[in-house]
């Protein structure tokens, strides 16, 4: 099977990228194992040219990052929200894209709205947000704006929600953030998938047509597994990417991660080791190895389940 | 299996060498912190090239190459290239970066605790032997600054100079004047007269909130200072916020909140001047309004009413903020400093410190920036630039920048410096989220909600600088 | 017989009579599904143009407007005219960049994408594992080691800092050989007996098979390259290097940190469209995808 010249071969079709990685991934890498591994390590006192810092070898920032007060919080947040917005994001992308792929008319005029977040800078992005949950309190008893979302809940004859401002719960606050992240991943999913939907081999359809199978046997029978590859792309870079949220956070309830009056209720593991990056690298890089455990062990569970129901 | 054992070894083995190579290395062991005047001082026939990093938008560094062409008349030798790295923070991360490499500019635009960060490193220059040299300021230069803004640079602990100060802002009391004229309300100069002021403007229009203050963290650290209760020090223990004095008026503005005399930036869910002006509700009936607000003075534009046929709906007042002792003022000075980096070549230095001083002592660079964005000079000389002194006469509700800054001039004794440490930002930031967390516990037990809250203020602030 | 026949015909009407009102309710349900989506999807960009043409005190309100009350055009104006702004550069460092780290980008993932779904080599599992495994570290912390490798070899303020370390990216690779992977394995075989070397089954087949998803990956880099902000800053912040997205942040902001957003959003939008029309142009090309190549094999 494997024959020595097909070896040859494979690994000259790598060598651009292997080499361009282990420069500029792999080797960061590295020195971010190094930095984690040194005692109370800053970049700062490693770089001071009169003093010689003397950094012990330990496991001393790992114990630091686990006794941090908020630790639990920042794992909770990260994984619930993960678990939230992946397969919601994927169901409703894939939903959006078969729907595209099966009209004629439109289609041209709802693929471009669908693209244009790409052409969106992201301040528009995280404005729109507070625009839509943000409620602006004034001194009356009634809000002077309480936002869009809670004028259709009033119209629907609802009671307003208190969403992101002071006093609002945590439930809320998770809400507008599982709305706002899957927003924001929809395009990005939605193209992927449609590019791969094109991909697929017509005559499959056009075989189920010729023996008038219905719709929902199509799509389950033969749409889904035919882009489960890319469904399983989807869903595990979701995967990576929501255990690395962050910056949508950021976006909706500023660098204090929580609610006026409730600061890091929101907060996440990719936020605390921001914070940490600041001024004790040492620290930020032992909490972003436990996160890669994490995300490592969550990525392989992923890989067996995809390999058993994938059919390439 | 196996492969992946095999490449957790490989990666062990790196690691292990990586750190062996570097407990391996180390450094010149030498403590030269001050800086040495070459021999023949100051060499005007060689080139020499600096640096300067700043957080300029396009209007100022019109002005700043305006001073640097100036500056070139008198050493053409000297060339500036200086460079926008969008906000403060930008330029602190910059270098951060760059100083582990030694790759920092000259000269940056600094806050005390990137001095306290660059400082870890080494890299900052210590300025007194420089000050003192026969290129220093004279005695003249010196007492010309305000004096508060000129002792920053020496707020790090141990007496040395470490940065220069450049521009900078401060907070005003912005009052609704024909409001107040209307009502015969007098202005407050102390937080007890405040009290009595919210409290008449609350009876004469209860769907307001009297009093706007922006900055919840200024308000904090300010209110330290004007009691002289502890705050944090830059040596020893750090954080010392955690006091009964302390306790005691975040609980008073707690009641002021409740009762919707107060609101802040991040409580109103925007800078307060939406309210103060009326802009809130689209422009017709606001329902809530505040007839005072406690700003930035290089907000002061956004503090302009809106204007029809050339009136502006209503007079502004600009005054300083109220006190606790009015014959011992505080306010709080803010805005960005300069600082010089160490570097081997001495000329380099020197050639640094001369633009840093043109820029500190220059009238019409001072004055240039002052009238483009509503700083506060850090000189007093520039009040007899005649250009200027134009300038400062129009002070009015129309040209509420040159209204703002006369305050800010007028105030000039009243400012103090915070203690400056690597943390220092940190402890702002957290004294900040308190204030916000205070003002909106509900509940029976408010004194020991705020005990809490300040405890867990401390840790935070103790945690995220390292300690 | 005859009457069976016709109450059969009368079914097999009903039948499709029923059919028919399904396939129209169906169709309406997904327009309707459709539409509401492309709504949602859609608002930011709307915001975005609507702020741009807002005054600056009608933009401060802390209730934004949903349609401005006065619309003005003077923020567009200011981007025009703005001196300092330098546009021009800008906008031929940024297409330069994006072209060629989006050329050479593609070109390395193809070949990696395919190494890795068709070829078979020894340690192909593992080496493919380990190139997910970096997707998982928080990329920030390379910053301050990559600034010093490429700050070792001089490569401060050039294109090819731009251009070169993060022309390879992994998220990009593991897509194609995913897409590669959907295209049947008997097109490769087949190719094989004819004698067709892997380069020209590449080229002939896989690439045109994957077009779509090639395409995708082509307007994600090129996004990328005009929406990277961090990098640039850090290591290539002087006039003749400058990126736009860079430019932009810093261009309208003052000295008080306070950027005048509405002119800021008119300057994306005037950045953006050319982008927008590259956009319009390669859709077509997606959603021509497999129709046009059809299956030779």
């Amino acid at each position: 099977m494997v024959d020595s010249k097909h070896q040859w071969k494979a690994w000259l079709y790598l060598a651009p990228a292997i080499v361009l990685l282990l420069i500029f991934t792999v080797w960061p890498i590295i020195n971010t194992l190094r930095m984690a591994f040194l005692e109370g390590y800053t970049t700062a006192k490693e770089a001071n040219p009169f003093i010689d810092y003397e950094f012990t070898v330990g496991i001393g920032n790992f114990v630091r990052v686990i006794q941090y007060p908020g630790f639990m919080t920042c794992l909770q947040n990260t994984i619930l929200l993960c678990v939230l917005t992946v397969p919601i994001s994927t169901f409703l992308a894939l939903l959006i894209a078969v729907a595209l792929n099966s009209i004629k008319p439109l289609q041209r005029l709802l693929q471009t709205i669908f693209f244009m977040p790409y052409v969106t800078n992201s301040i528009a992005i995280g404005m729109v947000f507070a625009a839509m949950f943000n409620m602006i309190i004034g001194g009356s008893a009634r809000p002077d704006s309480v936002g869009i979302i809670n004028n259709v809940l009033e119209a629907l004859g609802f009671e307003y929600i208190n969403w992101m401002n002071a006093g609002s719960e945590y439930w809320a606050n998770i809400v507008v953030m599982v709305v706002y992240i899957v927003w924001n991943a929809l395009p990005f999913k939605i193209l992927i998938l449609l590019g791969g939907l094109q991909s697929v081999n017509k005559q499959y359809y056009e075989a189920a047509r010729v023996d008038g199978t219905p719709k929902w046997r199509v799509f389950t029978r033969i749409t889904i597994p035919l882009l489960s590859p890319m469904l399983a792309y989807v869903i595990i870079t979701g995967f990576i990417g929501g255990f690395k949220e962050y910056s949508s956070i950021v976006g909706i309830f500023g660098e204090s991660m929580g609610p006026v009056g409730n600061d890091y209720a929101l907060d996440t593991m990719v936020g605390f080791i921001y914070r940490a990056i600041g001024n004790q690298e040492g620290t930020a890089s032992a909490a972003a190895l436990i996160l890669f455990a994490i995300i490592f062990v969550v990525t392989m569970i992923n890989l067996a389940v995809s390999k058993k129901s994938t059919h390439y | 299996m196996k492969k992946i054992i095999s490449s957790v070894l490989l990666v062990a083995m790196l690691l292990a060498l990586c750190l062996g190579a570097m407990t391996g290395c180390t450094k010149p062991g030498s403590k030269a912190v001050e800086f040495e005047m070459p021999e023949g001082g100051f060499d005007t026939t060689k080139e020499v090239e600096i640096t300067f990093y700043h957080s300029m938008g396009a209007a100022l560094q019109e002005i700043l190459n305006t001073a640097i062409a100036d500056f070139n008349e008198i050493y053409p030798n000297i060339k500036i290239t200086h460079k926008s790295y969008g906000d403060y923070d930008g330029v602190r991360d910059q270098i951060k970066t760059e100083i582990t490499v030694g790759g920092q500019p000259n000269l940056a635009y600094c806050y005390p605790d990137h001095v306290a960060l660059y400082n870890v490193a080494g890299a900052v220059q210590t300025l007194d032997v420089l000050i003192e040299s026969e290129y220093g300021y004279t005695q003249e230069q010196i007492d010309d600054f305000i004096p508060a803004y000129y002792n920053e640079g020496k707020a790090f602990g141990d007496g040395k100079m470490y940065s220069l100060p450049i521009a900078k802002s401060t907070e005003v009391l912005y009052y609704n004047k024909t409001f107040f004229e209307k009502h015969g309300l007098t202005v407050p100069t102390t937080w007890d007269e405040m009290e009595e002021t919210c409290r008449k403007i609350k009876e004469l229009e209860p769907t307001c909130i009297p009093l706007g203050y922006d900055s919840e963290a200024n308000w904090f650290i300010t209110m330290c200072e004007q009691y002289g209760s502890d705050y944090t020090s830059a040596s020893g223990e750090n954080f010392l916020f955690d006091n009964e004095t302390n306790h005691n008026f975040i609980k008073r503005f707690r009641t002021w909140y409740q009762n919707k005399w107060v609101t802040t930036e991040a409580l109103s869910g925007g800078y307060t001047s939406a309210l103060f002006t009326g802009e809130s509700s689209g422009g017709d009936t606001v329902s809530t309004r505040c007839y005072m607000c406690i700003g930035s003075s290089g907000g002061a534009t956004y503090q302009q009413p809106n204007q029809t046929n050339g009136v502006f709906e209503f007079e502004v007042g600009i005054t300083s903020i109220p006190q606790i002792d009015v014959e011992n003022p505080k306010v709080i000075s803010q805005g960005p400093s300069i600082c010089i980096f160490k570097n081997e070549d001495p000329q380099e230095v020197l050639a640094t410190w001369l633009f840093a001083k043109f820029l500190t002592t220059d009238v019409v660079f001072q004055g240039s920036i002052s009238m483009n964005n509503g700083y506060v000079p850090v000189i007093k000389s520039v009040e007899d630039n005649p250009v200027y002194a134009e300038f400062l006469q129009t002070a009015s509700t129309a040209n509420i920048q040159a209204y703002v800054v006369k305050v800010g001039l007028e105030q000039a004794d009243a400012y103090y410096v915070s203690p400056a440490f690597n943390g220092s930002s940190v402890a702002r930031d957290q004294v900040g989220l308190l204030v916000q967390k205070c003002l909106v516990i509900e509940g029976s037990d408010v004194d020991a909600a705020i005990k809490k809250a300040f405890k867990e203020a401390v840790e935070e602030c103790k945690y995220q600088s390292g300690q | 017989m005859s009457e069976i026949k016709t109450m059969r015909d009368r079914d097999m009407q009903k039948v499709s009579a029923q059919q028919s009102v399904m396939k129209v309710l169906g169709k309406i349900v997904v327009y309707a599904f459709l539409i509401i989506m492309a709504i949602i999807v859609i608002f930011p960009f709307y915001w975005m143009i609507i702020s741009s043409l807002k005054e600056m005190n009608e933009y401060r309100r802390s209730v934004p407007t949903l349609f401005p009350e006065v619309i003005d055009f003077m923020n567009y104006v200011e981007v025009f005219t703005n001196e300092d702004l330098l546009l021009g550069q800008l906008f031929y460092n940024t297409v330069l960049v994006g072209v060629v780290s989006t050329a050479g980008g593609l070109v390395i993932t193809v070949l990696s994408a395919f190494a890795f779904a068709r070829l078979e080599f020894k340690g192909k599992n593992a080496l493919f594992a380990a190139l997910l495994a970096t997707m998982m570290i928080p990329g920030e912390l390379f910053t301050i080691t990559n600034y010093q490798t490429v700050f070792m070899w001089g490569w401060i303020e050039t294109y090819r800092v731009l251009i070169i370390p993060f022309m390879v990216s992994v998220f990009y690779i593991y897509l194609l050989r995913q897409n590669f992977l959907q295209i049947p394995n008997e097109l490769y075989l087949a190719a094989k007996v004819d004698g067709c070397s892997d380069l020209k089954y590449l080229w002939k087949v896989m690439i045109p098979l994957a077009l779509p998803t090639i395409i995708s990956i082509t307007i994600l880099k090129m996004m990328g390259s005009w929406n990277s902000y961090m990098w640039p800053r850090l290591v290539a912040n002087d006039d003749a290097h400058r990126l736009i997205t860079n430019g932009l942040r810093t261009a309208f902001t003052n000295a008080e940190g306070v950027t005048d957003i509405p002119v800021q959003m008119a300057a994306v939008a005037v950045v953006s469209l050319p982008l927008f029309l590259v956009f319009i142009f390669l859709r077509k090309y997606i959603m021509k995808g497999v129709s046009r190549s059809g299956i030779k094999g």
